[in-house]
């Protein structure tokens, strides 16, 4: 199906067309010939170094938060609430308002990508949590374990699936708003080159940081899929 | 009595942490440390948030926002749900579909906005479809997992009862995988509304998005911060009103929703 997709594109630049579209074939070249004169990298380099901050600190305090509002019945009275009532809320405003605390700079772009990747991975740690079954924590305070022993022994394990769910979330979610905010206000990155090669009428340029995008995205998915599956290795033993 | 002030302290701790935040807002904005361009106080979002409810123009930009959020939600679903039922019922639909699906997943659509920009213009259309492309995945993939899961025997008696494929696919299939399409659903409203604003503060010349932008380009920030609230009160809102068309739809099932806290 992607090659077909692939095919007719290529053929349909044979008819007629507007400039703005170019050929599969015509973007590859591109992208290499972009690679080779290093018109790319560090534009791919200001773009990590502000989704991977972002993404890692958000991720960080979101699953640890959600892991110990899901243990600790006082934290969860405390933060569930506001976090389920601002769930919904397209954390992408924050940015203007982030803007005019800490500048237009990168800190403004980690900081909203932090935000952003908090929401999933607090829930999902949160209902992994409380999904723990109540049977295995007895045991185990039968066996004589301490609190702490049970928390990284018992409850981290059984969240972990859902942990992940979340991460996956989050991690796709960082990409979005980095090249939002990056085509929005930024002087470097790959969102800033799609807009300046699109206002320039660069289109080649603008393809080939469109397509650094999609590989930057399906990479990182597949890293944190292989991630996944080394840690969980013992989820699949059990469900064959 | 210790149940009661037991209670009292649970309560206590619910609202403490939004108190406690408006206070220290409110503290700082007083004070007079921090200028009123960064931190304005409340009495003047509020009144910039009355002055957003009484203008007409303004309105009119909410209703952009919402119209253009809405369209392209709508227009996901209808495909989304068609899609994803036919991917769920049929090998050959998912075989071809399904690598196309998963393999374009993680890649943010967004980086196609100046294309759509080009090809559909910068007005509604482009937006609307780039919100129905970010919407699509996520019910598509729920919707596929639904129609996976629906139980062999409610499919067996109604062929048995001699219902056509679209009959059963109509009549059984999407019934039955709804918890599924309302759980994308719910996925996707929020997308919808984020896209929308992104794209309003990227190109735009009307919308909320384009508003807050404005709003802070000219140093209104207590006008900015009203208009956020607005956007955050719409996506609160939107997100009840999935939830309430869900219990009400898929009366059967009892979601354990993300409020229940």
């Amino acid at each position: 199906m992607l090659v077909a997709v692939l095919a007719t594109w290529q053929i349909a630049t044979r008819l007629e067309h507007p400039d703005f579209i170019l050929s599969p074939s015509e973007i590859a070249l591109y992208f290499v010939e972009a690679l080779r004169s290093g018109e790319l990298l560090p534009h791919v380099g200001a773009s990590l170094a502000r989704s991977l901050p972002g993404f890692v600190v958000g991720s960080l305090i979101g699953v640890g938060l959600g892991l110990l509002a899901g243990v600790a019945r006082s934290l969860d009275q405390l933060l569930s609430p506001v976090v389920f009532l601002t769930y919904p809320v397209p954390k992408i405003v924050f940015l203007p308002i982030v803007m005019l605390w800490v500048g237009i700079g990168d800190a403004s772009k980690i900081a909203v990508i932090a935000l952003a990747c908090f929401y999933p991975c607090f829930i999902n740690a949160y209902y992994g949590a409380r999904g723990t079954s109540r049977i295995m924590v007895w045991s185990g305070l039968n066996m004589g374990a301490r609190r702490a022993q049970i928390f990284r022994k018992v409850v981290l394990p059984g969240a972990l699936p859902l942990v992940f769910a979340g991460l996956r979330v989050s991690l796709a979610l960082s990409f979005i708003l980095l090249f939002s905010t990056e085509m929005i206000n930024a002087r470097s990155g790959l969102g800033f080159l799609i807009r300046q090669a699109e206002s320039s009428l660069r289109f080649d340029l603008m393809y080939v940081a469109i397509v650094a995008v999609a590989v930057l995205g399906y990479a990182s998915d597949q890293l944190l899929l292989l991630v996944r599956g080394r840690a969980l290795a013992w989820q699949d033993a059990a469900s064959r | 009595m210790s149940a009661r002030s037991a209670d009292l302290g649970s309560a206590l701790r619910r609202v403490a942490l939004p108190v406690a935040g408006a206070l220290a807002w409110e503290v700082a904005a007083r004070s007079g440390l921090v200028s009123p361009l960064v931190v304005p106080s409340m009495t003047r979002i509020g009144h910039q948030l009355w002055l957003l409810a009484s203008q007409p123009e303004s309105l009119v930009d909410a209703w952009y926002s919402l119209a253009r959020a809405l369209g392209g939600f709508a227009l996901a679903a209808v495909v989304g749900v068609i899609l994803g039922v036919l991917m769920g019922r049929s090998t050959a639909v998912a075989d071809a579909l399904g690598p196309l699906f998963s393999g374009t997943y993680p890649i943010p659509k967004i980086a196609l906005f100046p294309i759509f920009i080009y090809l559909f213009g910068i007005g509604s259309l482009s937006k609307v479809l780039l919100v129905f492309l970010e919407c699509l995945y996520p019910i598509v993939i729920t919707t596929q997992a639904g129609g996976r899961a629906v139980s062999r025997v409610l499919v067996w008696s109604a062929a048995n009862m001699g219902a056509s494929r679209a009959r059963i696919l109509r009549s059984v299939v999407v019934p039955a995988a709804a918890p599924y399409i309302f759980a994308g659903f719910r996925i996707a409203l929020p997308i919808a509304l984020i896209v929308v604003i992104i794209t309003e503060m990227i190109s735009s010349a009307d919308g909320l998005g384009y508003l807050a932008m404005y709003a802070l380009a000219s140093f209104k920030t207590d006008r900015m911060l009203a208009i956020v609230v607005v956007i955050a009160l719409i996506g609160v809102a939107l997100d009840r009103l999935a939830v309430r068309l869900r219990d009400r739809l898929v009366f059967w099932e009892r979601l354990d929703s993300y409020y229940a806290g």
